[in-house]
């Protein structure tokens, strides 16, 4: 159940307008139970947000109302389906990234959330309230794009000021926030440049400031980083993470780059063909992978197949049998089982291997030296390509091709994918 | 020097300076031509005519192809492609044709008239042509076409994704009309409208064909006195001073757009 006093704490503690009306929506059924006098009191404020009894009822009285609530939407262009049946929630304050291959349906999902277009079945609930007919300047959401979208003939301050210039904020107010979304992006001291008078780097901390500086309650970020430069988009990734800590919006991030999505998220929803593929947190997805569209999306991943034996066994190509983690499972099923690269140790012929591993021996095929880390390839005896990945050693000490070797993984890094 | 300096040396400077020679070589050399013309009470009026009738159409053009413009990009591509060519079709006829259709469309027996004639059952012959009206409907049907195309291209390379931002900020309709559009097709309006203004100063055929007596332009004036009075000395002198006030409106805006792009 709630804990009036620690939301009351946090309705208390908390300066900005829409953190005071997202608090009261929790605190509001609560009160309703307490008396009439309270809820009485705050009848203004929820007249003001339209949203109707029965609504608080069946809504804001569940336990944590969602920041955004997505109930059987489907989106279909023509005879093209570009989002099959799909619910998703999402808590408020919550970090989600939407994940997957160009066509996978994450930027349709994104547009449905931001109203680009409404959904051909299904309901859209933000902050409790259905916004599936709503246009997207009444749903309180804030947009920041690939290509920044800023508008090339106004000032960075006035770039800033357009979403409270639109909502006839008081000069001083204006010059005061957008010198704080300034400050926050540390774009202070650029308030007369012009868009194209900045680096892409910059143009999209002007495309963040002009996002928060009117503190919408959910952000949504359309792979924000795309058009950087690797270095940078790893430093904006921080930048962006900070002020999601700082701000405790809820942000909904599209992006096709694993690791920015591994980085940055509480949780990632993968989309494959118009589908989710996995939703769960970036450990979930990286080391618990349900599929083998999940296991090779997200990091690297050795793929071995084969059939159980009467031994409790995977019997795989070659007649070598490999142990499984898992409860002992019906002869003859098939599995398809899946191992990190740097899971797998590469150990010389005559070196002592330990217990309860998993083992082939095969020829490095090939090794390739990438900074840290260095990728070896084995193609073992039965016929099997086995990457490894290891922390880079100098050349003298790396494995050449052609070199007989071992490769060991330990069964409990074996993870099985449902087929 | 580039091919199209040399271009300009030698294709179109030379018939220029012939004019500017014939209008203060008599003989003998001097500028009587010049000072005639500018104290001719007849030049003066003519003057007023060319600007206020430029400025009048040009500004009604303007309105008029921004319309269309918007139109045309907010359609899908293809769309967009067919109707540009019931923006070009007229734009490639013969503008002595077009005069000629305006006549047979506005004229006392024309179309409009008969029209109106048959609505109200009454003999009406408004006097919509040989006027400022059929001069106007002209010289807008006839630079319609130059505003459309710059001003189709600013809008069109407006990226759609500053629309959806605006509005997902909470901009209605109205404002990212007059915050985005506008301003974000100022390039095209500047070129077009540099374009249609000095097209109109010196405008010829629509005057003499739609225009009244009231209507005639500086061209016309020039026509006059090469064929009527047979005075090439003075009819050079008012072209060139036409050629300097085209120069003196096209600088600024042409310097403008330059710091611009």
């Amino acid at each position: 159940m709630f804990n009036t006093n620690g939301i009351q704490r946090r309705y208390l503690g908390m300066n900005q307008q829409t953190r005071k009306e997202e608090a009261l929506e929790e605190v509001q059924p609560n009160l309703q139970l307490q008396g009439g006098l309270r809820t009485f009191a705050f009848r203004p404020q929820r007249m003001r947000n339209e949203v109707n009894p029965m609504q608080d009822g069946t809504v804001l009285g569940a336990r944590g109302a969602h920041a955004i609530a997505l109930s059987g939407i489907s989106k279909m262009f023509g005879s093209v389906t570009a989002l099959h049946l799909t619910d998703l929630s999402v808590d408020k304050g919550e970090f989600l990234t939407l994940l997957g291959p160009s066509g996978s349906g994450k930027t349709t999902l994104l547009n449905l959330i931001a109203g680009a277009f409404g959904p051909t079945t299904g309901t859209i609930l933000l902050g409790g309230r259905d916004t599936t007919a709503t246009p997207p300047r009444e749903r309180g959401i804030g947009m920041v794009f690939q290509n920044y979208a800023l508008m090339p003939h106004m000032t960075v301050f006035e770039n800033v000021a357009y979403p409270l210039r639109v909502r006839r904020e008081s000069a001083k107010a204006i010059h005061d926030k957008v010198t704080e979304a300034l400050e926050r992006v540390g774009l202070r001291g650029f308030e007369d440049r012009r868009p194209r008078q900045l680096s892409g780097g910059q143009q999209q901390r002007v495309g963040i400031a002009r996002c928060i500086v009117y503190s919408p309650a959910i952000i949504l970020m359309d792979e924000p980083l795309g058009a950087l430069d690797k270095n940078l988009r790893e430093q904006m990734q921080g930048e962006v993470k900070r002020l999601h800590k700082d701000l405790g919006t809820t942000v909904i991030y599209v992006t096709h780059d694993q690791e920015e999505a591994l980085n940055m998220s509480d949780r990632i929803c993968l989309m494959s063909s118009g589908k989710i593929a996995q939703l769960g947190t970036p450990d979930e997805l990286y080391f618990q992978p349900c599929n083998q569209f999940v296991a090779e999306f997200v990091g690297e991943s050795n793929l071995i197949s084969g059939e159980m034996n009467a031994d409790g066994l995977m019997m795989i190509a070659g007649n070598r049998s490999i142990s499984v983690p898992g409860a002992m499972r019906t002869e003859g099923l098939e599995l398809l089982v899946m191992v990190r690269p740097e899971k797998v140790r590469i150990c010389g012929m005559d070196e002592a291997v330990t217990d309860n591993s998993n083992q082939l021996t095969g020829d490095v095929v090939s090794s390739s030296f990438v900074g840290g880390m260095t990728r070896v390839t084995i193609k073992t005896d039965n016929g099997l390509n086995i990457t490894a990945k290891m922390v880079s050693c100098r050349a003298e000490s790396r494995h050449v091709s052609g070199a007989r070797v071992r490769v060991c993984w330990s069964s409990s890094d074996t993870v099985v994918l449902n087929k | 020097m580039s091919p199209a300096v040399l271009a300009v040396i030698f294709i179109v400077l030379p018939p220029l300076l012939y004019v500017f020679y014939t209008s203060v070589y008599g003989p003998p050399l001097s500028l009587a031509a010049y000072g005639e013309v500018l104290t001719s009470k007849l030049f003066r009026q003519t003057l007023s005519t060319t600007l206020i009738i430029a400025s009048l159409s040009s500004l009604l053009s303007l309105l008029l192809g921004f319309v269309v413009a918007l139109h045309l990009a907010r359609q899908p591509a293809r769309r967009r492609a067919i109707l540009m060519l019931l923006v070009l079709l007229p734009f490639w006829t013969s503008i002595l044709v077009k005069c000629f259709a305006f006549t047979v469309i506005l004229g006392r027996e024309g179309i409009i008239n008969n029209i109106l004639s048959w609505i109200f059952d009454a003999k009406v012959q408004l006097p919509l042509v040989l006027n400022l009206v059929g001069l106007l409907v002209g010289m807008t049907s006839f630079l319609v076409p130059l505003v459309v195309l710059p001003v189709l291209a600013s809008l069109v390379a407006i990226d759609e994704a500053i629309y959806r931002a605006a509005s997902i900020m909470g901009a209605k309709p109205p404002r990212i009309f007059w915050t985005v559009t506008v301003p974000m097709s100022l390039p095209g309006v500047f070129a077009g409208l540099l374009s249609i203004f000095v097209m109109s100063l010196g405008a010829f055929v629509v005057p003499a064909l739609l225009g009244g007596p009231q209507d005639q332009m500086l061209s016309n004036l020039v026509d006059f006195y090469n064929r009527e009075v047979l005075d090439w000395q003075k009819a050079s002198a008012i072209s060139v001073v036409l050629f300097g006030m085209v120069l003196v409106f096209a600088a600024p805006l042409a310097l403008w757009r330059r710091r611009k792009v």
